[in-house]
C-alpha cells in the first residue's frame, strides 16, 4: 500500500466503528436505547463532519488526490480511494441523509424493540457502502460499496417481519436487486476486457487508455458501458428499470423507506457521475444519448403512472422515477451537469426523507400500504404536519421558491447548453428540456392532489401526533426545502466545487 | 434599507407573517389586520405613482446579482406599463380582502394565501430578470389553486385542478423558452447563461429562434389571458372561485398574460411579432365575438361576467398586435379599466350571492325595487364594462378600435360588434335581474350596507375619473409603449399606418434609472 492516509477513508471508518460500537453497547446495555441510540446519531454527524473536513482539505489544502494505490505489478498502481470535491460533497450529503433518515426511522427503531441495534447498525453499514460508490476510482470497489449498501437495505426492507408486505418487499428487492448488481458486475468485466483497466484515474487507467488508444471495434466497450448504466439505473429506479420501486416502497416499513430511497439515489447518481462523467468522459457522445433516452422515459413513465396511484408510497415511488429522469437530464451535459446533479440530489433526498417520515407518522412506522384516503383532512388533524407535507409536495413538484425548482432549473439549463441548441436546433438536448418542463406540469396534478386531499374537511377524526425525532426530521427537511428554494446561492457555490477529479 | 421595489414584494409577505401569528382566540382581529397589512403595498404603489417621471425609462431600478454563475439577479424596475398594473394590484387586493366577510372557515390561512398571492403578482410586474419573472409567474398558481380548492363553490375540485393544469401547461413552454433564451443570450454576451432582460435586448436574436421562442412565450401568456381557444379554464375557475378570488383573477391575474406579451414577446422578438401579429389579433377578435356571444346565453350571472372577460381581453390583444401607437396605448389602458370594471362586477355578484346563495339569473327579478343602491351601482358597473362614453371602459376600447382600424380595418369593424354585444348581454342581464315583478323570495333582502358601499366607492370613483380625464394615465403609458413600437419599427423595418407611428424615442434606450443609492448590493430580498 502506498499513500495511505486516514482522512480519505475517515467517513467509512467512522460509520463502521459506529456500527460495531452500537452492537457492542447493545450487548452490554441491552435494550436501553439511551445508550446506543446517541452513538448512531453521533456516528452520522461525525461522518458528515468528516465530509466537511474533506471538502476543506480538497479546496484549501493539498487538493484532490488518489490514495491506497496497489503495489500489484500486473495492474500497476491502481488507486482504491479518491478524495476530491465530488467524494467530499457525497460524504456531506450522505452524513446528513443518514442523520435525518435515522431521526425519521426512530419510531421504527422503537417499534422493533430488541432488534433496534441491528436496524441502526445496518443503516450505518449501508451508508458507509453508499459512500464507497462515490469515493472510489476502482470499479470493483464501487461494486463492493454497492453490494454492502444493497444487502443492508434488503434486510431493512424486510425489517417489519410480521407484515407479509414487508417480507414480499424484501424478497422482491433482493431478487431484482441482485440481478441488477450482477449486470453491473458483468458490465465492469466487459469494460475491463475492452480497456484493460478497472480504475478510472491514475496510470493505466480507463482515462489513460482512451487518451492513447483508439477503439476500432467498440462492441464490448459499448456492452460494458450499457450494462453498468443499466445496473445503476436500476438502483436509482430510472425507467424502464423502475418496476421494483413501487412494490418495495409500498411493502417496506414506512420508517425505513426514506433512508433507503434517499441514500440509494444519492450514491447511485454519484456512481453514474463518477464512472461516466469521470471515467468514460471521452465517450460522452456514446453514452449521453442513452442517458437522455432513459431520462425522457423516466420523466414520462414516472409522471404518468404517479397520476393514477391511490397509495401515497407508490405515488412517491413513481415520482421518484420521474425525479431520476430530471437528474439524468442534467447529466447529459457531462461535467457541466454535475453541479445540477448534486444540488438536485442533496435537496431531493431530504424531501423524500421528510415525506416518508410524514407517512410513517400518519400510518405507523412499521406500516406497509399508505392509501391516500388516510391522509384526508390531515391538515385539520395536525396542522403542522399538513402544512409541512404541502411544502414538501410543492418542493418536489418544482414550484419556484422551493428547492426542487432550483434543481430542475439547473438540470434544464445544463441540458439546454449542450452544443448551443440554437439556431440549428439539431444537436442540443432542448427536446429533453421540453419533456422535462411538460412532465413537471403533469406532475403538479398529483402533488396538488395530495395537498388537496390533506386540506379536505372530511376524513378520519383520529388525532395524529409525531414523535420528537420524527418531528425533527420533518422540520429539517421542510426548512431546507424552503431555504434552499429562496436562497439557493450558497449551496450553488458549493456544488460548483463538488466536481470529480 | 432595502430598495423601494423590494418592499413592494416583501410587505405582503411580512403582512402574511403578521396575520399568521394572530392567536386563535382573537379571530375577530384577522380580517381588519388582513385589510390593514394589504394596504401597505398600496402605500408603496402610491409613492411610485407620485415619484414616477413621465418617460420611457425604467425607474426605481435595482440590480443585485444573486448567482454570478448563471447570471440570475434581483433585477427589478418599473415603467409606464407596469406602474399602473402595480397600482391596480395594490388597490384591488385590500378591496378583495375587505369583501371577504363571508369567509368564516380557516380565515387565517385564507388571508395568508391572499397576501402571498399579492406578493407574487406584484413580483411579476416588476421583474426584469426572466427567471425572477418566471418564479413569480408560477408561484401565483399555488395560492390561487388553494383559494379556489378550499373556499370555492360546489364544483371547485374540478375547476381548481383545471385552472392549474391549463396555466401550468403554458408555463412549461415558458420555462423551456426562457432556458433556451438564457443560453442564447449567454452565448451572445459571453457568459454561460444570462437571464438579464437588458442583455437580451442588446443583441439580435436570429429569426428562427425568434419564431420558436415567441411561440413558447405566447402559449404561456395566451392561456393566462386567456386568448381563444385557450379560454376554457376561465369560466370554471371564475365561477367556482370565492368572490375575492374572482376579483383578483379577473382584475390582475389575467393581466399577467397581457403584460407578458407586451413586455417580453413584443419587446424581445420584434420580427416574430410583425410576422405573427395578425394571427394573434385575429384570435383576439374571435375571442371578442365568441366571448360576447356565449355570455349572452349564460344562465349564471357569474359565468356571464367570466365570458365577458374573454371578450374584453380580446380587445387588449387586438390593440397590442395592431402595432400602432394608439392601439397599444389603449390596450394597456384597457387592462387597467377591465380590472376596475370586472372587479366591480364580481364584487357586486359576491355581495348578492352572500344574501341569496344563488347565481342563477332566473332566480332574480325586480331587485331594483328591493335594493335600489345595489341596482344603481350594478347598472353603473355594467355601463362601464360595456364601454359607455364618459366611463373608463370607453377610453380603452375606443382607442384600441381607432388604433387597430389603421392596421386591420376589417378586424376593427368586427371587434366594434363586440361593444354592441356587450351592451346586449349586460343590459339584458340587468333587465332580467333588476326589473319586472319582484321575486317574492327576494323581498326581504337588505340593501348594501355602509361597509359594502365603501368597498365599491374607490372603484366607482376611479372608473369615472379615468373615463373623464384619462390624460395623466395615458401620458405616462405612452412613452413606454412607444419605445416598444419604435424598436419594432427600427429592427424590422415595419411601417405602420401613417398616424399609428410611434414617436421617435430619444436615447438612452431602455435606460434604468437607479433610485436613491440602491447599489449597496448586499441584500437580495424576496
Amino acid at each position: 500500500m502506498e499513500n495511505a492516509a486516514f482522512l480519505p477513508v475517515a467517513f467509512e471508518v467512522v460509520l463502521l466503528a459506529g456500527a460495531l460500537i452500537v452492537l457492542l453497547v447493545a450487548v452490554v446495555a441491552g435494550r436501553d436505547r439511551r445508550f446506543w441510540g446517541p452513538v448512531a446519531g453521533l456516528a452520522f454527524a461525525a461522518a458528515g463532519a468528516v465530509g466537511f473536513l474533506q471538502f476543506q482539505e480538497v479546496l484549501n489544502g493539498d487538493g484532490p488526490g488518489l490514495y491506497f494505490s496497489s503495489m500489484d505489478l500486473t495492474i500497476t498502481r491502481s488507486p482504491m480511494v479518491v478524495m476530491d470535491g465530488y467524494s467530499a460533497f457525497a460524504a456531506i450529503v450522505l452524513g446528513v441523509v443518514g442523520f435525518v433518515g435515522l431521526l425519521a426511522a426512530w419510531d421504527l427503531v422503537v417499534a422493533v424493540g430488541r432488534r433496534g441495534p441491528e436496524f441502526v447498525s445496518l443503516a450505518l453499514l449501508a451508508v458507509a457502502g453508499l459512500h464507497m460508490m462515490a469515493a472510489s476510482p476502482n470499479l470493483v470497489v464501487i461494486f463492493l460499496g454497492l453490494e454492502t449498501a444493497s444487502i443492508a437495505f434488503y434486510v431493512l426492507a424486510g425489517f417489519a417481519r410480521r407484515e407479509t408486505g414487508s417480507e414480499e418487499s424484501a424478497l422482491k428487492y433482493f431478487l431484482l436487486g441482485s440481478l441488477a448488481s450482477a449486470l453491473f458486475l458483468y458490465g465492469v468485466a466487459l469494460s475491463f476486457g475492452a480497456t484493460g483497466s478497472l480504475t478510472i484515474y491514475g496510470a493505466n487507467s480507463i482515462r489513460d487508455f482512451f487518451s492513447t488508444d483508439i477503439i476500432t471495434e467498440p462492441g464490448i466497450l459499448l456492452a460494458g458501458m450499457a450494462l453498468m448504466l443499466l445496473g445503476l439505473s436500476f438502483k436509482v429506479s430510472a425507467a424502464p428499470f423502475h418496476q421494483w420501486a413501487p412494490d418495495v416502497y409500498q411493502g417496506a416499513p414506512s420508517g425505513a423507506v426514506g433512508l433507503m430511497a434517499a441514500g440509494v439515489k444519492v450514491a447511485g447518481f454519484a456512481a453514474i457521475g463518477r464512472i461516466f462523467v469521470g471515467g468514460f468522459v471521452s465517450q460522452i457522445d456514446t453514452w449521453a444519448p442513452i442517458i437522455a433516452v432513459i431520462a425522457a422515459l423516466s420523466m414520462i413513465i414516472g409522471t404518468v403512472l404517479a397520476l393514477v396511484q391511490s397509495d401515497l408510497k407508490r405515488l412517491l415511488a413513481y415520482s421518484g422515477v420521474a425525479h431520476a429522469g430530471y437528474i439524468l437530464t442534467g447529466l447529459v451535459a457531462g461535467i457541466d451537469g454535475i453541479p445540477a446533479m448534486w444540488f438536485y440530489v442533496a435537496t431531493y433526498s431530504l424531501m423524500v426523507i421528510g415525506a416518508f417520515a410524514v407517512i410513517s407518522v400518519v400510518e405507523g412506522p412499521a406500516s406497509g400500504a399508505a392509501p391516500l384516503e388516510s391522509f384526508r383532512g390531515l391538515a385539520r388533524r395536525n396542522g403542522e404536519l399538513g402544512w409541512i407535507m404541502a411544502i414538501l409536495m410543492l418542493g418536489m413538484s418544482g414550484m419556484p421558491f422551493f428547492a426542487g425548482f432550483v434543481g430542475k432549473l439547473l438540470a434544464f439549463v445544463a441540458a439546454a447548453s449542450v452544443d448551443n441548441p440554437w439556431p440549428d436546433g439539431s444537436n442540443g438536448y432542448l427536446w429533453l428540456v421540453v419533456i422535462g418542463t411538460l412532465t413537471t406540469v403533469i406532475g403538479l396534478a398529483f402533488y396538488l392532489r395530495v395537498i388537496a386531499t390533506m386540506f379536505r374537511d372530511d376524513g378520519p377524526e383520529s388525532e395524529v401526533q409525531a414523535g420528537l425525532a420524527a418531528r425533527f426530521a420533518i422540520v429539517i427537511s421542510a426548512v431546507t426545502t424552503v431555504v434552499f428554494g429562496i436562497v439557493p446561492f450558497p449551496l450553488l457555490d458549493v456544488v460548483r466545487d463538488a466536481l470529480p477529479l | 434599507m432595502l430598495p423601494i421595489l423590494a418592499w413592494l414584494v416583501l410587505l405582503p409577505v411580512i403582512g402574511a407573517a403578521v396575520v399568521a401569528v394572530i392567536p386563535a382566540q382573537r379571530r375577530e382581529l384577522l380580517l381588519p389586520v388582513g385589510v390593514g397589512v394589504s394596504m401597505a403595498p398600496l402605500g408603496v404603489a402610491g409613492y411610485l405613482l407620485w415619484q414616477f417621471q413621465t418617460g420611457p425609462e425604467f425607474q426605481f431600478g435595482s440590480d443585485v446579482t444573486l448567482s454570478s454563475a448563471l447570471d440570475i439577479g434581483w433585477r427589478v424596475a418599473v415603467d409606464g406599463i407596469s406602474l399602473f398594473l402595480i397600482v391596480l394590484t395594490a388597490l384591488l387586493f385590500p378591496i378583495a380582502i375587505a369583501a371577504s366577510r363571508s369567509v368564516t372557515e380557516r380565515l387565517k390561512a385564507y388571508l395568508v394565501l391572499m397576501l402571498i398571492l399579492e406578493a407574487g403578482v406584484l413580483g411579476v410586474f416588476i421583474a426584469l430578470d426572466l427567471l425572477l419573472f418566471f418564479a413569480f409567474f408560477e408561484i401565483v398558481l399555488v395560492p390561487m389553486f388553494l383559494l379556489i380548492r378550499l373556499w370555492g363553490s360546489e364544483n371547485r375540485a374540478y375547476a381548481s385542478i383545471k385552472f392549474v393544469l391549463f396555466t401550468a401547461a403554458g408555463s412549461a413552454f415558458l420555462l423551456a423558452s426562457i432556458v433556451a433564451l438564457a443560453v442564447i443570450t449567454g452565448d451572445a454576451v459571453g457568459s454561460f447563461t444570462s437571464f438579464d432582460f437588458r442583455d437580451m435586448l442588446a443583441f439580435e436574436i436570429s429569426e428562427t429562434a425568434q419564431l420558436w421562442l415567441f411561440l413558447g412565450f405566447a402559449i404561456a401568456f395566451a392561456i393566462k389571458v386567456p386568448l381563444f381557444p385557450f379560454h376554457t379554464w376561465l369560466p370554471d375557475a371564475h365561477t367556482e372561485a370565492p368572490t375575492a378570488g374572482s376579483v383578483i383573477l379577473a382584475g390582475v391575474l389575467l393581466k399577467m398574460g397581457t403584460y407578458g406579451l407586451i413586455r417580453f414577446n413584443m419587446t424581445l422578438f420584434p420580427q416574430a411579432t410583425v410576422d405573427l401579429g395578425f394571427w394573434l389579433a385575429l384570435l383576439g377578435v374571435i375571442g371578442i365575438i365568441y366571448g360576447a356571444a356565449v355570455a349572452i346565453v349564460q344562465p349564471d350571472v357569474k359565468r356571464l361576467v367570466a365570458y365577458s372577460s374573454v371578450s374584453h381581453m380580446g380587445f387588449i390583444i387586438l390593440g397590442m398586435f395592431a402595432l400602432t401607437s394608439q392601439a397599444l396605448e389603449g390596450s394597456v389602458f384597457q387592462m387597467i379599466s377591465h380590472g376596475l370594471t370586472t372587479g366591480a362586477l364580481f364584487l357586486l355578484i359576491g355581495m348578492i350571492y352572500d344574501r341569496t346563495h344563488t347565481r342563477k339569473i332566473a332566480d332574480y327579478g325586480g331587485l331594483a325595487s328591493v335594493m335600489p343602491v345595489y341596482a344603481g351601482i350594478f347598472l353603473f358597473s355594467a355601463f362601464a364594462s360595456a364601454g359607455l362614453p364618459g366611463l373608463s371602459g370607453f377610453i380603452g376600447e375606443f382607442t384600441v378600435l381607432v388604433g387597430s382600424w389603421l392596421t386591420y380595418p376589417a378586424l376593427a369593424v368586427i371587434a366594434g360588434g363586440g361593444v354592441i354585444l356587450a351592451a346586449i348581454y349586460l343590459l339584458w342581464a340587468y333587465e332580467r335581474m333588476f326589473t319586472g315583478p319582484t321575486n317574492p323570495k327576494l323581498s326581504g333582502l337588505s340593501d348594501l350596507g355602509l361597509r359594502e358601499i365603501s368597498i365599491m366607492v374607490p372603484l366607482v370613483v376611479l372608473i369615472v375619473v379615468l373615463g373623464v380625464y384619462p390624460k395623466p394615465v395615458l401620458d405616462r403609458i405612452e412613452p413606454s409603449t412607444d419605445i416598444i413600437l419604435d424598436r419594432i419599427e427600427r429592427v424590422t423595418g415595419y411601417e405602420p399606418a401613417e398616424f399609428g407611428r410611434a414617436d421617435e424615442v430619444v436615447e438612452p434606450e431602455y435606460g434604468v434609472i437607479e433610485h436613491g443609492g440602491d447599489e449597496s448590493g448586499s441584500e437580495g430580498g424576496d
